[in-house]
């Protein structure tokens, strides 16, 4: 027993410590407390509604010894790669795990993801993105435990992060991160076309397209390609802004086919014909090229247009400022990268990936994190709402944009819960491409033909029986 | 006394299996053929069959799923309207492809055939589009390509070929499966040359030199002399070149994933889009296993006529 140690989560001291017998007592009369509460509270009706109030409190304890291997994406900020290492090797030192953190491109983890899933085999940690939890359920272990214990620390799960790492019931994922989405725009160039803070409003955005293009200056411009982030955070919230939706919240109905559709492509198409440049041919990472690059005036991304330019290439950082999404009729709608960890049914090592997770999470750590992240990334729980790479005395007030457009963000599929079917909706583009084939020509694509497309295509997903 | 008893062993068939084995020709073949058939089966037999399962059954990723016979075959003939643009897409994508790669080889293993300078030289530089890895040199296409920053375009404006910008490459529909085109047969064309090279180079010269003694031009030396020769190793390098780009993936999937609005999607890349980042793979298996009817006949015929005597 000397050599493998066995550790407790002291909330209080924020680390892991060694129980002991008062200790192991106390906790004891916890659980049992609870155990008997949970059957008493229910026979009165009270014990089932809020599984947040009533966690199992079994803390994962690491083994010494074990050996932990987590599969996560390359940040866009090289630093939070480093700083992620860095807290992980510190879990390592501390607990006797071994921990390799294995990294891929974003869009290509879903493909890792995948194989590891259909292999039954693979990393003990894996990095889920959007509604991945939904596809992947039967492999990724229940942590409603961990989260309840997160819960308990940390408040309530943002809502998004929330529907994505809770399929039926159970969480099966823990939620991690959310990449906030905001626009980040030459102050200058606006200013050289008379307009001096970012649109507010759809309506607002065309107008100021005209003036830039009038102007003579670099155009505001966005993907409608298949980028895995920048396409799906700029048309879905576009769509849900002017009262679309693919489906209705039954999951069920398909509802794209609507006025308040082509209302939303209709003002698309207006705002191309004055002077906004949509390209069908970018990738995530094509906007941040041209801004870097000088080519455009604005775009809608992650912060790592504006961190990058601040760090590394201090080109155009004091020329730059962000912004949250303009709003439509029906209100401000954004979408963000939405990032969890699930512990994968296969890990011969699930009590230490579990454990890891809850390092990682800790508030002062996941601070940490965020702050050298630079703003990157925003918590999934109540209790990081006042991060200091946010609201801190050195915050940079540029980035508050970024942790404006959080409390709005929406799934792809909403209002209709994260499903299989919007999974796969939102794998084939369908809302981007519906907008992508309005939007052809200068903004004078055929905008029937495209919404009804969309609508055989979602019809395909939602209709197709299982 | 011994030897005796071992011959009257030997004739009831009283020795050792492996003996007998090791001893017939026969034996010895199916023995030696192992190794062989157990690599087929593990690594061709099986997947093929388990991937046909998976297209008549509703298998999911984590759920082998059950058998649905023809269902996701009339799923994507029927209702999936994406399938058919990536069907023809595919269709387009290899034939016009294999038109050019074939001419361009050709051209370029004649060249090659000839005498001159840094010959051994230029033969390998030849060979480059086509042992660099795909992923590499599909992504320097993806910036030579670039709207933004596209050196196709900067050249093609500055010689007056086309105005300013230049085309969108990968922004319309056209132009996104030409460029796709394009870099296939810049990458398949080697093979074809070097193939074509090694072929070329078995012809014996007697026969040019007879030709030429009795008045043939350069032209008929080349069809009745240069392509009935080349006949088996042309057969063989078109059959395995169409089958590797009707199952291109990394080419499309690397330049446009499929955008814009799917109009460059190939059989693979949908494929993929439902089986791996959909989950669907029973589906996404029937995608990729649509053209295996059309692709046996194609290889038949290709292997009856490469059999067939002159």
């Amino acid at each position: 027993m000397a050599d493998r140690p066995e550790y407790f989560f002291d909330f209080e001291r924020k680390d892991w410590v060694p129980w002991t017998r008062r200790k192991f007592l106390g906790a004891a009369g916890v659980v049992a407390a609870g155990l008997a509460a949970g059957p008493l509270l229910e026979a009165c009706g009270g014990g089932t509604a809020q599984p947040a109030a009533a966690p199992k409190a079994a803390v994962p304890t690491p083994r010494s010894g074990a050996s932990i291997r987590l599969l996560q994406w390359v940040h866009f900020v090289p630093a939070a790669d480093t700083e992620f290492v860095r807290q992980a090797n510190e879990f390592s030192d501390k607990f006797g795990v071994k921990v390799a953190v294995e990294r891929i491109t974003a869009d290509q983890l879903q493909t890792r993801t995948a194989a590891a899933v259909e292999a039954n085999s693979g990393p003990d940690i894996i990095q889920m993105q959007y509604g991945w939890p939904h596809l992947y359920t039967t492999a990724c272990e229940d942590v409603t435990n961990e989260v309840n214990i997160l819960k308990q620390k940390l408040r309530d799960v943002a809502p998004v992060n929330d529907a994505f790492c809770k399929v039926e019931g159970v969480y099966r994922a823990v939620p991690y991160t959310i990449v906030p989405n905001a626009w980040t725009w030459r102050t200058d160039y606006f200013q050289k076309a008379g307009i001096n803070e970012f649109p507010k409003t759809w309506d607002e955005f065309t107008q100021a397209a005209t003036k830039i293009k009038t102007a003579g200056l670099p155009p505001i411009a966005q993907t409608v390609g298949h980028a895995y982030g920048d396409s799906l955070t700029m048309w879905n919230p576009v769509l849900w802004s002017f009262g679309g939706k693919e489906v209705n919240a039954d999951g069920k109905t398909v509802a794209i086919n609507s006025k308040e559709t082509r209302t939303a492509v209709q003002w698309a198409q207006n705002a191309v014909k004055a002077g906004f440049v949509v390209h069908p041919e970018w990738l995530d990472p094509d906007n941040n090229q041209a801004y870097h690059a000088d080519r455009i005036s604005a775009t809608l991304n992650g912060a790592s247009i504006y961190i990058r330019e601040k760090v590394e290439f201090k080109k155009f950082d004091k020329l730059s400022d962000n912004s949250i999404v303009p709003a439509g009729p029906k209100g401000l709608f954004t979408m963000n990268l939405i990032f969890n960890h699930a512990v994968m049914k296969w890990s011969p090592e699930k009590e230490t990936a579990k454990a890891l997770i809850l390092y990682l999470m800790d508030k002062d750590n996941y601070f940490k994190y965020t702050t050298v992240a630079g703003g990157y990334n925003a918590g999934p729980f109540a209790g990081f709402d006042n991060d200091p790479v946010f609201f801190g005395p050195n915050a940079d007030p540029k980035m508050k944009a970024f942790q404006q457009v959080v409390k709005p963000g929406k799934w792809p599929g909403w209002p209709a819960p994260p499903s299989k079917q919007t999974a796969q909706a939102q794998t084939q583009y369908i809302v981007a491409d519906m907008f992508a084939k309005s939007l052809q020509n200068n903004g004078t694509g055929d905008m029937e033909s495209a919404v009804k497309e969309a609508e055989s295509r979602l019809k395909a997903i939602f209709e197709r029986p299982s | 006394m011994a030897t005796v008893a071992r011959r009257a062993e030997e004739a009831v068939g009283g020795r050792p299996l492996h003996r007998r084995l090791l001893s017939s020709e026969r034996g010895l073949g199916y023995l030696l053929l192992i190794p062989t058939l157990t690599l087929l089966v593990v690594f061709l037999a099986y997947p093929f069959l388990f991937g046909l399962w998976l297209s008549f059954s509703s298998a999911e990723l984590t759920d082998l799923g059950r058998f649905i016979g023809l269902a996701n075959y009339r799923f994507e003939f029927t209702v999936d309207k994406p399938f058919m643009q990536a069907l023809t897409n595919t269709f387009l994508y290899t034939g016009v492809t294999t038109v050019f790669k074939l001419s361009l080889g050709m051209a370029m293993a004649l060249l090659l055939n000839q005498v001159f300078p840094f010959q051994r030289f230029v033969r390998a530089a030849l060979l480059l589009p086509w042992i660099i890895p795909t992923v590499l040199s599909t992504l320097a296409w993806k910036w030579m390509f670039d709207p933004t920053f596209s050196v196709v375009n900067w050249a093609a404006v500055h010689l007056h070929l086309v105005s300013f910008p230049g085309p969108n490459w990968f922004g319309s529909t056209g132009t996104a499966l030409t460029a796709l085109m394009i870099v296939n047969t810049w990458r398949g064309t080697p093979f074809y040359a070097i193939a074509f090279l090694a072929g070329l180079q078995t012809i014996p010269v007697d026969l040019y030199e007879a030709a030429r003694v009795d008045g043939a031009s350069r032209w008929h030396q080349f069809t009745h002399i240069t392509l009935p020769m080349l006949r088996p190793v042309l057969l063989v390098v078109l059959l395995l070149s169409t089958i590797l780009t009707f199952a291109d993936f990394q080419v499309p999937f690397v330049l446009t994933n499929g955008a814009p609005f799917n109009s460059t999607h190939v059989l693979s890349t949908y494929s993929y889009l439902w089986g791996v980042t959909g989950g669907a793979i029973g589906l996404g298996a029937s995608i990729s296993l649509v053209l295996f009817p059309l692709l046996a006949i194609l290889v038949a015929g290709t292997l009856l006529l490469i059999r067939r005597p002159e």
